[in-house]
């Protein structure tokens, strides 16, 4: 498997956890690792940000190349999210277009999506 | 194009990625990683989901693309305007909507169709000092929103950072291809230098029958010699010209005198032993990038002892070079046919450099020749130079016995 993130797969699902940092290029290994769990069949992707500290343009950039990518071929959403994550993504209009849930399980079942008055 | 509507997370983002941006471009990163990374800030700022940069070369009025994401084949992707067009974006100099009735847009001509087959949506010039360098194009925004009268601005800001970045890759790939058409030069020059060095060597030879190639061989037998003795690879080349030129003074000497077989007179004598310093008058009015041409010119005939000629110099006073060169010139005169004798065979030449150690040569350019020797024989250098130029096949068992007893 490409990447370099760890990963859990359950079921056709699978969660990968993203990086402290997505904040250059080299966070277009998440990208490529989301499109080789496309390529084996998975038809959700769970990308947990509960470790992840940071995202700024360059990420933004990549997490938008990534729900592209999967559109109409699976399902993309995301969990973990931290306020100033949430912030980040809610200003650039993302929250708008994917589910963000509190956590991976919740993300995994299903569950009520979030908005951003709830975090 | 809709108006502002800042809140101050959005304000910090966007400050915050004009930092990054403008560290980015000064990083001493490869500069396609750093237009890459551009072009990503630029496209997360705006949620952008399709983006391409292009360069622009003023000569053939081409853009071509250096970097893009979202976009599935972009090989080849090019774009032409004339020079009028050029200008007129110079002049307006901000980004344009694809989508608007802006003149700068109609100027593109066909560029117009083949931008929008791309997705793009908003075109940010990159324009350095009245020079056009290139061009950003992003798509409509991720979100669905308009893009603002703000984000016009804040695009037209991260475009000039980023021309900066191209304005300077441009002009260190000006300043190499004048640094590698230098270069070419030179290697020109220094071909047409060692030709013409080769082509006086090969005059030189052209004088004695008996000699030719003699001056090539002098010049190769010096250089494996100072390489054995740890010399510079400058100055080795040094003494590989020097062998080359070492006869050069023959050329004012009389052919019947260089090529007669019997004894010479005292005057014809006199005659072929001034070819050192005429040699040496010639080379010193040359200015050679290697030190000590002129000088073991002079001396490549003078003994240790003090016997030799011109200047009768003992040991230390003779330029390692000419001591160098002394004892391969007369190893090659021994090892092929002279008017006067045929060639002496490798034993012979080996007695010959044994009964004159210490007196006629140098032990300390001795010892390293002979180590040179026997290292060809022995296969333990890669380019041979001395051996393959023998007249007879040595093996290591002949070598050991022809040595035998040599003083170390």
């Amino acid at each position: 498997m490409a990447g370099r993130h760890r990963h859990r797969e359950t079921g056709t699902s699978v969660v990968v956890y993203a990086d402290n940092y997505i904040n250059d290029i080299e966070g277009e290994k998440l990208e490529e690792m989301c499109d080789a769990f496309l390529a084996k069949g998975f038809k959700k992707i769970v990308i947990d940000f509960s470790g992840t500290d940071l995202v700024n343009s360059i990420g933004v950039s990549i997490l938008i190349g990534i729900i592209e990518k999967i559109k109409g071929k699976g399902a993309v959403v995301f969990s973990g999210l931290k306020d100033v994550n949430f912030q980040i993504f809610h200003i650039v209009g993302l929250t708008r277009h994917i589910r963000v849930f509190n956590n991976e399980e919740d993300a995994l079942k299903g569950g009520a999506s979030c908005d951003g008055a709830s975090l | 194009m809709s108006g502002v509507d800042l809140s101050l997370e959005r304000l910090l983002f966007n400050l915050n990625t004009l930092a990054e941006l403008g560290e980015e471009i000064t990083s001493p990163k490869d500069f396609t990683r750093v237009v890459k990374s551009s072009l990503y800030m630029v496209m997360g700022t705006f949620s952008a989901s399709k983006g391409i940069v292009f360069q622009y070369d003023q000569g053939d009025g081409l853009f071509t693309q250096i970097a893009s994401k979202g976009l599935s084949d972009v090989r080849g992707a090019g774009l032409k305007i004339g020079k009028d067009a050029a200008s007129a974006i110079i002049r307006n100099n901000k980004p344009v909507d694809l989508k608007s009735a802006d003149p700068i847009i109609a100027l593109l001509g066909p560029g117009r169709e083949f931008l929008e087959r791309l997705g793009a949506r908003v075109l940010a010039f990159l324009i350095v000092k009245d020079e056009l360098l290139g061009l950003i194009a992003i798509s409509d925004k991720f979100s669905g929103e308009d893009y603002t009268l703000y984000d016009y601005q804040l695009l037209s800001v991260m475009g000039q950072h980023i021309s900066f970045s191209l304005h300077s890759h441009t002009l260190l790939m000006r300043l190499m291809y004048r640094y590698n058409e230098n270069k070419g030069l030179y290697e020109n020059l220094r071909r047409i230098y060692y030709d013409t060095i080769h082509a006086f060597a090969a005059a030189i030879d052209a004088k004695d029958a008996y000699t030719k190639g003699h001056s090539h061989r002098v010049s190769s037998y010096s250089a494996a010699v100072a390489r054995e003795m740890g010399w510079s690879a400058d100055d080795i080349e040094g003494i590989r010209i020097s062998g080359l030129l070492h006869d050069i003074g023959k050329i004012a000497v009389d052919k019947s005198i260089i090529n007669k077989a019997s004894p010479l007179t005292s005057n014809e004598c006199k005659e072929l032993n001034s070819h050192p310093v005429i040699g040496y008058e010639i080379l010193s009015r040359i200015k050679f990038p290697w030190k000590g041409i002129p000088m073991m010119t002079r001396n490549h005939h003078e003994k240790v002892d003090g016997s030799g000629y011109p200047d009768r110099l003992k040991k230390h006073d003779i330029p390692m070079g000419a001591r160098i060169m002394a004892l391969v010139d007369a190893f090659d005169a021994m090892t092929t046919d002279r008017p006067y004798r045929p060639r002496l065979s490798f034993r012979e030449a080996i007695d010959e450099v044994k009964d004159h150690y210490n007196r006629q040569f140098d032990p300390e350019v001795v010892r390293p020749f002979i180590s040179v020797i026997r290292k060809e024989v022995l296969s333990e250098v890669e380019n041979p130079t001395i051996v393959p130029l023998m007249h007879e096949h040595l093996d290591p068992v002949t070598l050991s016995r022809i040595l035998e007893g040599f003083p170390h």
